[in-house]
């Protein structure tokens, strides 16, 4: 998801050349949105998250320093922009399509299913949410998903483990075929 | 669940493309914020190197970036020392004013804090190591705690509040985010009851409360953080404590034996509604939740309409083969009821809406509010509406008002937040009290009540809560209820309510359902046009052997309750639209019901006596005699509806000149009904599905779609379809 001298246009855009940023936030809006839609399951919501993301992009680019790489900074970035949207909905909580589910690619029984999971995973607590996404649907590994979200590897693979012993609880028994 | 799995459903997320415009909108946003701080970075770095510093503030964060890192260290170090030690002294100073005993904590707690906030040097780097290991610890902790700690730490914790103003201000945050841990994750706050604890223990429990540590070294900020946290709402979600009336299958009966059945019309469509929103989230619904008449009746048929009210409806019927076993006839009794269209009555509305911890779900409370305001839509500008609430009590939260001042009735339904509870009297009491402060006799007096299902208000034994509606239906306030969320959902308590209060229960998962009840149906959810409609049969023993009512169970009469207008039964709205399905087996046709030896018993009866009946040549067209009484919706007294129902096309066609005959329903909604009816007999696993199946109930329904303007057919057989799947993962 890197684009070719991708550290060079981030340079250029700390230093305030607006070609550059529009380069940039082209290239890194649909990898924004679709993080936000994973985070929170609808279209209407990773739009608004998505946004919110590009406007605070603006302006905290210069805070990026290179130390870690920009994908993972942006990762925390998006995470705390969506964490501020939830809080400000939360205060007003009219959500009358809040059941619009999340769409796969599978089909018929398994589409199901796994609409089921998506569900139970959005309605775990905050960091194992983060962690399960992070790991399972960006497919980083468990220090790298520390390094986002500031905690250690172990915390990580706490999380996981802990999420998953709740999603199994949930279905592990119940799916079986036949 | 396993790691492969997780990943393949994750990774398949079909991750819809973003919108143009959303896209377009965002980037333009950006870009002009972008501009906006790259004029505000050059408006701020002007000047030479001396005039810089006089800038200050909001050129700090541009400046620090140029500064040596070891500089802005100690810097920082400083300044956070500083406040530390500022802090460590209040809450010295703050012991020192709420000494241990009044609390009821031990001394032990209080030291733990001031160690921890007292060694200020250091805090950052505690602050950035020490919760990942401590958190694991503490979860692990906090797993082998069970619920009964809760009460000692919240009472513990009480009168501590009064004392706030003394506290120190991290530890007042702290003790918000506690009171607000306290109640769903119980054992968290089990900290500062500190009693039977050792010192290293509590300590793990105190920083058990900020189990996200920060990635930023701010002391400040990671106060904000753990609120924030805290603030996430935590719905609590029942699980398989929905309650339905268990019942038995309607059987078939030898007609020598039982000629009559009798039952009361049923225009409920909670059992539909809840049996999609099972299926939708992939389990079959269970069997007891399955009522087949309410599945046939939540659509809409095209039955024959009545010109004028004195007659409200007319019934039509018609005669088809059975679709799941050789040899038997289905026999389709529709009656419609005539629509209200332009003469809508006055209506006077009192909401009751359950505004109870556990309404706080996205399928819950804002689904009321929301279907509460299109409901509002449907009303005339002069209709009143009241709103009553009850969680832990009950309180009125909204005086009658006319609808014409809607901005009024809405930001009465914006105030209202699950949890919350207020003062009065309990709340089925005050919702008939504010009905009855403003009843009128020509209009429609109706309490609807909105909730999951616990009505635990005021009145909480059933028998009692249904005397009360039973009375308050005489006198003219009639009850309807609408059933919201599963997990908890007391289907009983809810049909039994709506039966006795004269009203429909309906189930509303979605948002289009709400529109459904309370929009295009609103008529018929809102004025009755007929009350105690009873339907009874008398099967012609020489036409048919025997007969099975399909659906009804819950609804079934006495023989002798039909001419009986103190027995109560079910009514019918403008509109509404009612059908009932008889299966049964011609005579001459293999039975399920032997024949008795010895004939019947009482042979003094010549009624059943076949050469009797044969002498009567009109009757050998005919398979049964239809009666019907119903009461107008201020009369006391029944009307009665009679018509032979005969089997014989010629029959018909003469009929057809004579308005007092039967007509027959048209033949796609006949289909699609049996359709429907046969989908019923699946879920329930009934023992006269005989060969249906999925897919032949799925052909019937296709063929049977008609016009299907608001594409519930559709939507039907999308659910014969998920059912089908979902029956094949159901464990054996």
């Amino acid at each position: 998801m890197k684009i070719d001298n991708e550290d060079d246009i981030i340079k250029r855009a700390q230093k305030g050349d607006t070609r550059a940023f529009e380069q940039l936030m082209a290239h890194y809006y649909d990898v924004i949105y679709a993080f936000a839609y994973k985070y929170c399951g609808r279209v209407a919501d990773a739009e608004d998250i998505t946004q919110n993301a590009c406007i605070k992009l603006a302006r905290s680019l210069d805070q990026f320093k290179g130390k870690s790489a920009f994908s993972s900074w942006l990762y925390r970035l998006v995470i705390n922009c969506a964490k501020d949207w939830y809080k400000s909905q939360s205060r007003h909580p009219e959500n009358p399509d809040a059941m619009e589910s999340v769409k796969t690619n599978a089909q018929g029984e398994e589409a199901v299913y796994n609409r089921e999971i998506l569900t139970a995973i959005s309605a775990l607590p905050e960091g194992e949410r983060e962690a399960i996404i992070l790991v399972h649907a960006e497919g980083l590994s468990h220090k790298e998903a520390g390094d986002i979200l500031g905690c250690k590897e172990s915390t990580i693979s706490w999380r996981i483990h802990e999420a998953r012993k709740k999603l199994s609880a949930q279905f592990g028994k119940e799916h079986h075929y036949g | 669940m396993d790691d492969q799995k997780l990943d393949k459903i994750l990774e398949n997320l079909d991750i819809p493309t973003p919108d143009a415009n959303a896209k377009k909108r965002a980037l333009n946003l950006a870009m002009a914020e972008f501009g906006a701080h790259q004029k505000e970075k050059e408006k701020n770095s002007q000047g030479f190197g001396f005039f810089r510093r006089l800038i200050g503030i909001a050129n700090d964060k541009t400046d620090t970036q140029r500064r040596d890192p070891m500089a802005e260290k100690s810097r920082k170090k400083f300044i956070y020392g500083g406040m530390a030690t500022a802090a460590a002294v209040i809450i010295v100073a703050g012991i020192g004013l709420n000494m241990a005993p009044q609390f009821g904590v031990s001394q032990n707690t209080f030291t733990d804090m001031t160690y921890e906030v007292g060694s200020p040097q250091n805090a950052s780097v505690k602050n950035k190591t020490a919760p990942a290991n401590i958190y694991r610890q503490a979860l692990e902790e906090r797993k082998k705690q069970d619920l009964e700690s809760t009460k000692g730490a919240k009472n513990n914790f009480a009168p501590a509040q009064k004392e706030k103003a003394a506290e120190p201000k991290r530890q007042r945050i702290e003790s918000r985010a506690m009171d607000m841990q306290a109640a769903p994750m119980a054992p968290t706050a089990q900290g500062m009851t500190g009693t039977y604890h050792s010192k290293d223990e509590a300590a793990k429990q105190r920083l058990n409360i900020q189990p996200m540590p920060m990635p930023t070294v701010k002391p400040m900020e990671s106060d904000a953080l753990v609120l924030e946290e805290e603030i996430q709402p935590q719905y609590y979600q029942d699980v398989g404590r929905d309650k339905f009336e268990d019942f038995k299958e309607n059987t078939f009966k030898a007609v020598s034996a039982e000629p009559v059945s009798t039952f009361s019309v049923d225009v409920d469509t909670a059992s539909y509604s809840f049996m999609r929103s099972q299926l939708n989230s992939g389990v079959l619904p269970q069997k007891d939740a399955v009522r087949i008449e309410e599945l046939i009746n939540y659509f809409n048929y095209d039955y024959a309409v009545p010109e004028d009210k004195t007659q409200p409806f007319k019934p039509s019927v018609t005669v088809t083969d059975s679709p799941w076993h050789e040899g038997k006839k289905l026999m389709h009794i529709g009656i419609k009821g005539y629509d209200i269209v332009d003469e809508k009555p006055k209506s006077n509305i009192v909401f009751l809406l359950d505004v109870s911890g556990s309404m706080n779900a996205p399928n819950k409370l804002p689904l009321v509010k929301n279907s509460m305001k299109m409901l509002l839509d449907s009303l005339n500008p002069d209709d009143t509406v009241a709103i009553a609430v009850y969680a832990g009590a009950a309180g009125t939260v909204l005086e009658p008002t006319k609808v014409s001042d809607k901005a009024k009735i809405i930001a009465a339904f914006d105030r209202l937040s699950a949890g919350g509870s207020t003062a009065g009297a309990a709340g089925i009491n005050l919702a008939y009290q504010l009905a009855e402060q403003n009843f009128d006799e020509n209009a429609v007096n109706r309490v609807i009540l909105a909730t999951d299902g616990d009505f635990n208000v005021g009145i909480q034994n059933r028998d009692e809560l249904q005397d009360f509606v039973e009375r308050k239906r005489e006198k003219g306030v009639f009850l309807s209820v609408l059933g919201f969320g599963n997990g908890n959902y007391n289907d009983h308590m809810m049909q039994s309510l709506a039966q006795n209060g004269n009203g429909v229960a309906t189930y509303i998962d979605n948002l289009n359902e709400a529109r459904k009840v309370l929009v295009e149906e609103a008529s018929s959810t809102l004025f009755p046009i007929a009350k105690d409609v009873k339907i009874q049969i008398e099967f012609n023993p020489a036409q048919v052997s025997e007969y099975r009512l399909v659906g009804y169970e819950t609804r079934a009469l006495n023989r002798e309750d039909f001419n009986n207008d103190a027995v109560d039964a079910g009514d019918i709205g403008a509109g509404h639209s009612v059908t009932a399905i008889y299966e049964y087996t011609p005579v001459g046709a293999q039975k399920m019901v032997d024949d008795l030896r010895y004939g019947t018993a009482d042979n003094s009866e010549q009624k059943y006596n076949l050469d009797n009946i044969h002498n009567k040549a009109n009757f050998d067209t005919e398979i049964a005699f239809l009666k019907i009484r119903y009461k107008l919706p201020n009369e006391d007294v029944s009307n009665l509806i009679t018509t032979p129902i005969i089997n014989d096309y010629k029959f018909l066609q003469d009929c057809r000149e004579n308005t007092q005959c039967l007509v027959p329903s048209a033949p796609d909604d006949v289909q699609f009904a049996t359709a429907v009816a046969g989908f019923g007999q699946l879920l329930k696993g009934s023992k006269y599905v005989g060969h249906m199946t999925y897919d032949r109930v799925i052909d019937l329904a296709q063929s049977g779609k008609g016009d299907d303007l608001f594409g519930y057919r559709s939507e039907f057989i999308q659910l014969v379809r998920l059912a089908k799947s979902a029956s094949a993962m159901q464990p054996r």
